[in-house]
């Protein structure tokens, strides 16, 4: 084995320049590849890593052994949400959660690095006073959903009456007090969304990325095609040149596979700054792991194996393994009929169908658009050859007829990409759907006994701080609602006209600040305002903040936010993997058709023709499927589509159209000077 | 004599090797010329630098008159593809590429109109023995066929030089000889000079001279005489070729 091994090695080395280059191709192909595949991994792993982190605040009822009673509820500074959890212990001794090495005492409370520091940043009036009490101490990162989380602990007597709050409506609000026998939790469904939508993502991530690195591995051994068939017929055996090629394939790989490895964990400082859900990453939620990056390490090479013995069959098979160049067979309509089969499933779908319908409907259409390819692809080419009128455009007409699937496979990644585009692009939700809402009105849900005492108390807090506001109380039934609108005239109220200087200079600021940004003057009211008087109301009702709609839609709001960062994310990978395929499959038709294109050359053929031939050979069919593609995205997404038009929607599309030419072009446009070099030797041979 | 081709002193090295140590040599108008010598003795050098494809290190290459190694590339390009014609060994036709279009190529990039190009190309079908292929693919051909379909693209520019580089190394000797014989028929009815590098006495014996190339020089110019352009060649038993028509020369 060993002899055979070192054969391979002279092998790959003797093969030349351009068989050096070739497997350096493939070397730079299964790099990338394994990038991202490291990435796909660790995505998955730091969404996992966030829904344990935050499992301790989602907590199980003990039926037996509770230790301590936990209370959690969302309270908000600015636009962004603050996570409030109440401890009491229950028995002397129980075990901290994560991220405080102890229990918090009665009385006590634990920031989070950046609660912390923006306590300190605001005005105490804003935030601070919300969590008096001695600070305990820092929440460590393993408490932490993400870096920038606002998270404060606080300890509470037992019998508190913050431990005796009722439950909100929105499960996102928080949880009330509940006894647990520890900080075990469960994941809270917004976690396990996340963690759904991240396997979509990976998905469409690494289903292209396989192919592509399989197609690389085949490249190289398609090259391999004739020395390969030449060593049969001098007497290898099948099992010595499978042995060879594969070994030749795996080393490349092996290579690429490390040098995939070293340029993620280059690339982590960059990852972790993607936000999403409001928040970026530690860095050591996007390293996968040892045992993750080995298992990365040792099944790309092997699956680069693979793909290299599926590829050798045919000349294992056949000791005069060089295929005939033939007219293929033309493809199947079929392929066609799958696709139409898949769409028309389309209509029946609605915002009501089942989310796993959904996605096994989008799953079918993605994979018929990639079975229809080639066909489409090879009747594009017969439509480009037969109204060719000059040599370029018939030159990669024929080529298109001659090898659909190979000319699908360049422009596959870039086309489905468009797909991804098309639906996301039109179904992402318009800018106005959320963030409109009121910010200025602060409602908080009181008993129907206690309203009147507690809007009295009310107005008598927002003023004695000084925030000028309406109190009026809502709604019927055993629970009132207390609005307090901040900046409004209080009509009839105590705080009327009475607005302290400093609010004065803070409403026209924020006045202006509105209707600068178009927004009405009437009732716009300071964000600072708005805070102070959170703080002011903060405990009225034990357990419970004042929200405004505005808060109650932040996560609506981020959720559409990651929608966008998880489409730029994925939509950015699908083109690397796509325009590094198509650049590669560039280079090796190149190094695969050297000879014929020297010989060209030599008798005088312009290189240029070659170039545009080239070019045209990509484009044509980028433009006609990823058209196609993107058109039956936006199909898809027609039944779920909330507005009809939509700008950012279509800005991203646009941009995608433009990358996506724009990166097909260079990558071709790249191997434009190895079709010189490998052109201008005047005695072309074969490999 | 009447030269259409010259080249005086041709002197080629690759970097201490001397490919050619000053080597001259005339093609004359409608003249077959083989090119004969061991394997490494510098004949395709020889033939490079004729065609323009390679610039020699020192000496003079002239087609009707006019200096070809003193052109830039973008020029010999054009030449090439205008006035000079190619065979190669193997491996020139584009393989997804029906025959007739791969015929009809530089004819195309000369800016022929495609129907033109192609109407013309297939012209050269019947002669050359290949009704019926014009729309096989070079795959589906065999060696000889394919040759003559190389043998079709070189001449459909009606150039004023073939150069074939062993033409006929990768086929049997009969069908090799099959071709060669057609190659120089072809290029004779045309009107073209033929220049042709050969392993095959046989091959030598139906062109006008043969020349011999020894460590890059030439060794001896035998002249064969009395054979006019287009005329019977000795070597060449049957008449069936003399009754041939090619298309250069029905226009
Ligand atoms: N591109 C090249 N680089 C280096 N040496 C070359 C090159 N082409 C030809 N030679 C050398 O020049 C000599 C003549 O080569 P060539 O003209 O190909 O010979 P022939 O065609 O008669 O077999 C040989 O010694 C060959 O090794
Ligand atoms: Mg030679």
């Amino acid at each position: 084995m060993s002899g055979l091994l070192g054969l391979s090695w002279r092998l790959l080395r003797g093969g030349g320049r351009s068989g050096l280059l070739g497997a350096g191709l493939t070397a730079a192909a299964v790099a990338v590849s394994a990038a991202l595949l490291l990435f796909a991994v660790s995505a998955n792993l730091a969404f996992q890593g966030r829904a344990d982190r935050e499992a301790w605040r989602n907590p199980v009822e003990a039926r037996t052994g509770a230790v301590a009673v936990e209370a959690v509820r969302r309270d908000y500074v600015r636009d962004r949400p603050i996570t409030v959890v109440d401890l009491a212990a229950l028995e002397p001794g129980a075990s901290p959660p994560p991220g405080l090495d102890r229990f918090p005492a009665p009385g006590e409370v634990w920031f989070s690095p950046a609660l912390a520091e923006l306590a300190r940043e605001l005005p105490d009036g804003q935030l601070a006073d919300r969590f008096p009490g001695k600070t305990g101490g820092v929440i460590g990162d393993e408490g932490l959903v993400h870096p920038g989380e606002l998270l404060v602990v606080r300890g509470q007597e037992p019998d508190s009456p913050v431990m005796a709050a009722t439950a909100t409506d929105d499960p996102r609000g928080g949880a009330a007090p509940t006894k647990i026998s520890d900080f075990t939790g469960k994941a809270t469904s917004d976690a396990e969304g996340y963690q759904a939508l991240a396997l979509i993502a990976t998905v469409l991530m690494v289903v292209p990325l396989l192919v592509f690195g399989g197609a690389a591995a085949r490249l190289t051994v398609a090259r391999r095609d004739q020395r390969l068939a030449a060593l049969r017929l001098v007497g290898a055996t099948p099992g010595q040149v499978v042995a060879m090629t594969v070994a030749e394939a795996v080393i490349t790989a092996f290579g690429g596979a490390l040098a995939g490895t070293v340029l993620y964990g280059l690339l982590i400082p960059v990852l972790t700054r993607i936000e999403i859900a409001g928040g970026s990453w530690f860095a050591s939620d996007m390293w996968p792991g040892v045992p993750y990056t080995l298992a990365v390490l040792a099944a790309v090479p092997l699956l680069v194996g693979l793909s290299a013995v599926v590829g050798l069959r045919r000349v294992v098979v056949s000791p005069l393994g060089v295929a005939k160049r033939e007219t293929p067979p033309a493809m199947r309509f079929v392929r066609v009929l799958a696709l139409l089969a898949a769409l028309a499933a389309v209509p029946a779908l609605g915002a009501g169908t089942a989310a796993g319908v959904v996605a096994v409907v989008l799953g079918l259409a993605f994979l018929a658009i990639n079975l229809t390819g080639p066909w489409v692809v090879g009747m594009i080419g017969r439509i480009t050859a037969r109204t060719a009128r000059g040599p370029a455009r018939l030159l990669a007409g024929r080529r298109l007829v001659d090898d659909p699937k190979a000319a699908w496979r360049t422009v596959s990644g870039v086309a489905l990409t468009g797909f991804v585009a098309g639906f996301i692009g039109f179904l992402s939700p318009a800018g106005g759907l959320f963030g409109d809402a009121d910010a200025t009105t602060l409602r908080l849900s009181v008993p129907a006994a206690r309203a009147p005492q507690l809007t009295a108390e009310a107005r008598e807090r927002l003023s004695a701080a000084g925030v000028p506001a309406r109190v009026e109380v809502t709604g019927g039934g055993g629970r009132r609602v207390l609005t307090v609108a901040v900046g409004k005239a209080a009509g009839d109220e105590a705080g009327d006209g009475k607005a302290a200087g400093k609010d004065k200079d803070e409403e026209k600021a924020a006045r202006e600040g509105a209707s600068a940004s178009g927004r009405s003057v009437e009732g716009s009211a300071s964000a600072a305002a708005v805070d102070r008087a959170r703080t002011a109301l903060d405990g009225l009702v034990p357990g419970r903040g004042a929200t405004t709609a505005a808060d109650e839609e932040v996560f609506s709001v981020l959720l559409l936010g990651d929608i966008g960062t998880g489409t730029v994310v994925v939509l950015t990978v699908s083109f690397l993997v796509a325009i590094v395929s198509a650049g590669i499959t560039a280079a090796s038709s190149v190094l695969d058709r050297r000879q014929t294109y020297a010989l060209l050359r030599l008798a005088g053929t312009p290189l240029e023709v070659l170039d545009r031939a080239r070019r045209a050979e990509t484009l044509i069919p980028l433009a006609v499927m990823g058209g196609g593609s993107i058109a039956v995205g936006v199909f898809c997404a027609v039944p779920f589509a909330f507005s009809s038009v939509n700008v950012s929607g279509m800005v991203i599309l646009l941009v995608c159209v433009v990358l996506g030419f724009a990166g097909v072009t260079g990558a071709g446009a790249a191997s434009a000077p190895l079709l010189r070099s490998v052109t201008a030797d005047p005695a072309p041979r074969p490999d | 004599m009447n030269a259409v081709l010259e080249g005086y002193d041709l002197v080629k090295r690759f970097g201490a090797a001397v490919a050619l140590a000053g080597v001259g040599l005339a093609v004359g108008r409608g003249e077959a010329v083989a090119i004969m010598g061991p394997s490494g003795s510098g004949k395709s050098t020889l033939l490079h630098c004729l065609a323009g494809i390679m610039k020699p290190d020192a000496g003079e290459v002239r087609l009707l008159g006019q200096r070809v190694d003193t052109m830039r590339e973008r020029e010999r390009s054009a030449l090439r593809r205008t006035r000079f014609g190619f065979v190669f060994q193997f491996g020139q036709l584009l393989p997804e590429l029906p025959a007739e279009e791969n015929v009809a190529l530089p004819l195309m990039l000369g800016g022929v109109p495609r129907g033109d190009a192609v109407r013309r190309a297939r012209e050269w079908f019947g002669p050359l023995g290949l009704g019926g292929m014009e729309e096989r693919r070079p795959g589906e051909l065999s060696g000889g066929q394919a040759q003559r379909v190389a043998i079709a693209r070189a001449l459909v520019t009606r150039p004023a030089v073939v150069f074939a580089d062993e033409p006929t190394g990768a086929l049997d000797q009969a069908t090799g000889h099959d071709t060669m014989r057609l190659l120089v028929e072809a290029t004779r009815g045309n009107e073209a000079s033929l220049v042709v590098v050969t392993h095959d006495p046989q091959v030598a014996r139906w062109c006008d001279r043969t020349v011999e190339v020894r460590d890059g020089r030439i060794l001896s110019g035998e002249v064969r005489d009395g054979h006019a352009p287009g005329g019977p060649y000795p070597g060449h038993g049957s008449g069936e070729a003399v009754t041939r028509v090619f298309p250069g020369v029905s226009r």
